[in-house]
Parts: C-alpha cells; structure tokens; sequence
C-alpha cells in the first residue's frame, strides 16, 4: 500500500529526515516509536502534505500513485487520513456540516452525487456511537471547547466517516486519560479490516496494549534504526532508546 | 466659500422648503464649512475629492420602480420606498397601525409639530460633520416614525432607499423616536438599479427613550460605482437598549458613522459592522459611543473580508466620562485580508475618565488561519472550499446578531 523509500525532509534549514524507509501493506498495523524530535511528527505531515516541509529526497509510492506529488485533500481523497496530535479549532464551522462537505467534495472527486440527507444522519449516528460523542459535540464548532479526549475522540470519528485505507494516527494516546484511551482504540480496532492499514506514531508503550502492532519501528535522528514484532515495543518500555541510540553512535 | 463655489456636488442641490426652521440654520452654517481632507483627523484614511468632484443630478418627485428581491431584502415588514432620494407614495405602505407615525415631515408637521420641534435635528452633529449639515440643509421630504409609549410594534419597518438613474445624489433624512417602553426594529436598505456614479447622503436619528428598545438594522449593497455615506445619531436613555447591526455587501465608497451618546443609566447598546469587498471598493466604519452615565454596558463586534485592491477603515471610539461609572465596554474589530494589495486601516481608541470601568478592545488584522485551512484540506476539503468555510464562519459571528432569519439568509446571499 505505502513504500516509503530513502525519504528525506528538511523544515527550513535543518534536515529532519535523513533516509527513511518504510513499506506498509494492507491489513497491518505499525508503530512508530523514537524519542523526542527523532522525526516522528515530520513524517506524518510529510505524508499528509504540509508545505512547511519540503522533501529534498526520496520516494513515496501509495497505491501506485506518488504520493508528494499529491496536495492534501487529493492524499485525503484516495484514502490517507492523519489523526493530529492537536486537533485545530475552527470557530464557527460546525462539526457535521464540515464533515458533510468533506465528505461531498471527496464524492464530487470520484463523480457521484452529493450524500442523501438521510444516509449522512445514519452515518454521523453510528460512526459517533463508535467513538461515543455525544449529540452536543457533533453539532458543536469543530473541537472548539471541546477537551483533549473530546478532541481525540473527534479525530476518530472523522476517522470513521471517512473510512480511509491508510490512517495515520499522530500521538493520538498524548493528552488521554485510560478511559478515552481505551474508547479510542477500540474505534480505531474496529475500523481495522484486511484492506486498510494505519500507522500508529507514539512515545508510549501504552497504546499498544489497546491497539496490537504487527510492526514496531524505532525512528531515530530521521531514520528507522529498528523494526521488531510487537514485543520490540514492551523491550523499549522496559530499556528505553538508550540501548539502541548508544549503538547507533 | 471658495471651497462651495468650486464644488460640482453642492452645485447640483437645491433646496427644498419643508417648514423646518433647522434646514435654513443648516444652510448658513454650511457656508462657513470645509470639506474633509486627508489631514482631517477622522477622514484621514477616505478620501472625499473624487465625491465632490462628480456632477450630480436631484430629483424632487419619486421615480416608478420595480421592486425585485435582488434589490430590497423582501422582509414581512412595512416598507417605506425613496426613489432617488424622494418619497414614493405608491411604493410604500400606509396602513400603519393607529397608535404609530410613520410619514414625511411635511404631513407629519400638521399634527406633531410640537414633537417634531423637540427631536428633529437635536441631536445631529450639523456644526461638526458637514455632511450631516450638507443632509439637514438639502434633504427632500424626509421620514418621520414615532413609536408612542408603550407600543410594541411586532413588524418591521423597513426603510428602502434605491437610486434608479445615474449620477444622482440623495440627501436622506430619518427621524425616530420611540418613546418609553416601546419596541421597534427598523431596517434601512440602501441599494441601486441601473444606476452608477450616484451619492446618497443618509443622516438618521434616534431617540430611544426611557426602557424603550430600538434596533436598527442597515444593508448596504449598492452596486459598483456608487457612494455612500451614512451617518446614525443615536440617544439613549435610562434602561433602555439599542442595537444597529451594519451590513455592507458591495459599494465603492462607503462610510457609516454611528454615534450614541448613552444618556441614562442601566442601558445596553450594541454594535455589529460585516464588511466584504473586493474589487477597489472603499469602506470606512467610524463609530463613537459616549458613556455619560453610570452602570451601562456596550458591545462592539466589527468584522471585515478584505479581497483584491480593496481597502478598509475601522475606528471605534469609547468614552466613559468622569461621571460614568461601573461601565463595561467591549470592542473588537477582527479582519482577513486575502489579497496582497488590500489594506485595512484599524483604529481602537478609548477615552476613559472614570476609574471604576471594565473596557477591553482588540483589533485583528491578518489572514487565514493555515492552520485550519490544512486541517480541513486533510479532511478532503480543497483549498478554496476550505476558504469559503472559514469566510462564512467568520462572518457568521456577526450575521447571527441580525434577528430576522429572512435578512439573514438574503445578507448570506448577496455575500455569496
């Protein structure tokens, strides 16, 4: 689905990316871990198109499409979806109506008619079940007052009403607390199916108790300096970067 | 004098005798008068020179036109129609429920002399602004609305001034009074058909009495070309309420003043501005709310869309005088600028003589927030569609103020 090769990123003058490789199939899930300012965050903007990064190097292949020559609601319209680690507010625009002309302008792309009124109402109503936000937050400016769970938790639904083929979930677990971690995941689980796949970007072991990896991936000063099973992410818990990052230097 | 005899503007009025005294003090104290510069304080950033230079036609009797819900927003309200600046009988309603007035000020004169005599003209700045004075001295027939004690008029008035031929200029007059605990909502829509190079020049007053309240809604869509100045005179007595939302669709050269002086206790006056140019369009909110008694509140909300080469001015006066104690004044002025060659010249200024006040104003002046913009491009939402998203929600702050839903939606759509 995804082959990520040799990529390499810069913002400004400093280079953040320095050669990462990744491939991502359908069905999997994989985790990318790293310390602090390793690129974790550059990545996933890099791949759902923020101009403040510019590519100097590499290849992104998704589904036969190069991806970076793609702009955001083009990457959004063919299946990639990036969970923010900051959901942004937007004052005045409500909730269901963006979702509503996101989810129309992504139609009008693959030339079908704009959503019934009904089909979109039964939609909102068993995608927010998922996530369980309340009637209140739909309607609500998007994540304007909303708390950092809230927030999450939205991010997951729009998830759901966009039902993408890649999901990129960035620091998703930050800000949360056990109950809307524990909500989250099992949004993001039963959205899994044999032909989507998600990249999940954390700090913690924590989440992947909730969401099981089928690939961990330690990102390090921009690129992947290892990738393990599963219990690759416990051994980080328990040892930390240290072990790897020392035998990096 | 010079300045008049080398005018093309006042060489084009005369004047019409309608049996106020007011009109002829107007007139002398004109000819002593200068047109505003670019070194006048308060025009410092709207320019007047290509106004006055224009020749201009006035009419004295009222034009046929057809009335189309492109031009007037069609409100379930009693309508008043000016044609060029002249009052149409044929246009407007006249079924006014009995306890209300709502006429011209030579037939209202018959039976409200008295009345008349102690509001008309009372509070309009004619020695300080010179169109104000320009309007007393040459206005045609003017409107004359009084809402008597106690009467809560459940329908709008609407007061729709249309310019229907070129390169003519109106002089418009409004005078309402409502009197203690009354209610009323006036619109005043100011619009064109067909006609370019035209300058209305709209002065209204209004005394909102003892718990009385008052709101005022203007919707300006003149099309390209056109001018237009309009100043509201507003005062306020105790426990009473005021509001005017001021909505400016299109226009090349609009300036709006509003002035409330808040002249009793316990009131709350409200003011809402949206503005959306483009082109080189040209508008200029002044507004000035002077507090001169204690324990009232007023709120400010200016919002602005700035496109193209147009360009945009906002000043917002506060006064609290020394009397005027526990006032809470809020003021801010917010616009998006989406064009390198648009300008906006904001300018908050508070003038605070009391020591016990809450007052707080911001100005904002910038362009979107690419921040949201990518969120939602990353929803699948393309640029442009993410832009008019933000516009409209921007600008939906201010319209939800407008209480009518059918003025709403009929703004929204001339917005586009």
């Amino acid at each position: 689905m995804l082959k990520v090769k040799n990529l390499h990123a810069s913002v400004g003058d400093k280079e953040i990316l320095k050669g990462l490789d990744l491939e991502v199939k359908a069905g999997e899930i994989h985790a990318i871990m790293g310390p602090n300012g390793s690129g974790k965050s550059t990545l996933s903007a890099v791949l759902a198109g923020r101009d403040e990064y510019e590519v100097t190097a590499g290849e992104v292949d998704y589904l036969g499409k190069e991806l970076l020559e793609l702009n955001p609601e083009e990457r959004s319209w063919e299946g990639i979806f990036l969970a923010f680690q900051y959901p942004v507010e937007i004052p005045g625009v409500s909730n269901v109506n963006f979702l509503k002309t996101a989810i129309n302008e992504r139609r009008k792309y693959f030339e079908q008619d704009p959503i019934a009124a009904k089909d979109f109402l039964k939609m909102v109503k068993e995608k927010s079940a998922l996530v369980e936000l309340n009637d209140k937050l739909k309607n609500r400016s998007v994540n304007v007052g909303f708390s950092g769970g809230e927030k999450k938790r939205n991010e997951v639904f729009q998830m759901a009403m966009l039902e993408p083929k890649l999901s990129i979930l960035d620091e998703t677990d930050s800000g949360l607390d056990i109950d809307a971690l524990r909500i989250v995941a099992h949004g993001v689980n039963t959205l899994k199916s044999k032909d989507n796949a998600a990249i999940v970007i954390t700090h913690y072991q924590r989440l992947l108790d909730y969401i099981i990896p089928d690939f961990v991936h330690v990102l390090y000063e921009g690129r992947i300096i290892k990738t393990g099973g599963k219990e690759l992410a416990l051994e980080l818990e328990e040892k930390g970067y240290d072990w790897l990052t020392k035998a990096e230097a | 004098m010079a300045v008049l005899k080398e005018n093309n503007l006042l060489n084009s009025l005369s004047q019409m005798g309608v049996g106020l005294g007011a009109k002829n003090q107007a007139f002398e104290l004109l000819k002593g008068m200068e047109f505003p510069t670019r070194k006048t304080e308060d025009w410092r950033y709207t320019s007047v020179k290509k106004i006055l230079k224009k020749k201009y036609v006035q009419f004295n009797e009222a034009e046929q036109v057809d009335l189309s819900n492109e031009i007037a927003p069609p409100l379930d309200a009693y309508n008043i129609v000016l044609v060029n600046g002249v009052y149409s009988k044929e246009l407007s309603d006249i079924n006014f429920p009995d306890e209300i007035v709502v006429d011209t000020f030579p037939n209202a004169l018959e039976e409200h002399v008295s009345l008349i005599h102690s509001t008309f003209n009372v509070i309009a700045k004619n020695n300080e602004e010179i169109f104000t004075a320009l309007n007393t001295s040459y206005f045609n027939e003017g409107i004359f609305i009084h809402i008597p004690k106690k009467v809560k008029l459940n329908k709008s008035i609407h007061v729709i001034h249309v310019n229907t031929k070129s390169n003519v200029v109106s002089n418009v007059r409004l005078l309402v009074v409502a009197d203690s605990f009354s209610e009323v909502s006036v619109i005043q829509s100011f619009a064109s058909k067909n006609a370019v190079e035209c300058l209305t020049n709209s002065v209204t007053e209004v005394f909102v009495k003892e718990n009385a309240k008052v709101v005022l809604d203007k919707v300006q869509s003149e099309e390209s070309n056109n001018n237009l100045i309009c100043t509201v005179q507003v005062n306020q007595k105790a426990n009473s309420t005021f509001k005017i939302n001021t909505a400016t669709v299109s226009g090349d050269f609009v300036r709006n003043g509003v002035n409330i002086d808040v002249d009793g206790e316990n009131c709350i006056s409200e003011m809402n501005g949206l503005y959306m140019q483009k082109g080189v369009q040209h508008v200029d909110n002044h507004t000035k709310v002077s507090h001169l008694k204690p324990n009232c509140t007023s709120f400010e909300l200016y919002k602005g869309v700035l496109r193209d080469k147009s360009t945009g001015v906002f000043n917002g006066k506060v006064i609290v005088e020394v009397d005027a104690q526990k006032i809470e004044a809020y003021q801010q002025n917010r616009n998006i600028i989406l064009s390198r060659e648009a300008t906006m010249n904001a300018k908050p200024e508070l003038e605070i003589f009391a020591d016990d006040v809450k007052c707080s104003h911001g100005t904002t002046t910038g362009q979107f927030d690419e921040e949201a913009i990518f969120y939602l491009q990353t929803r699948g939402i393309g640029k442009e569609s993410a832009q008019a998203l933000l516009v409209e929600a921007f600008a939906d702050e201010v319209l939800d103020k407008v209480d009518s839903e059918e003025l709403r939606i009929w703004i929204k759509e001339k917005l586009g």
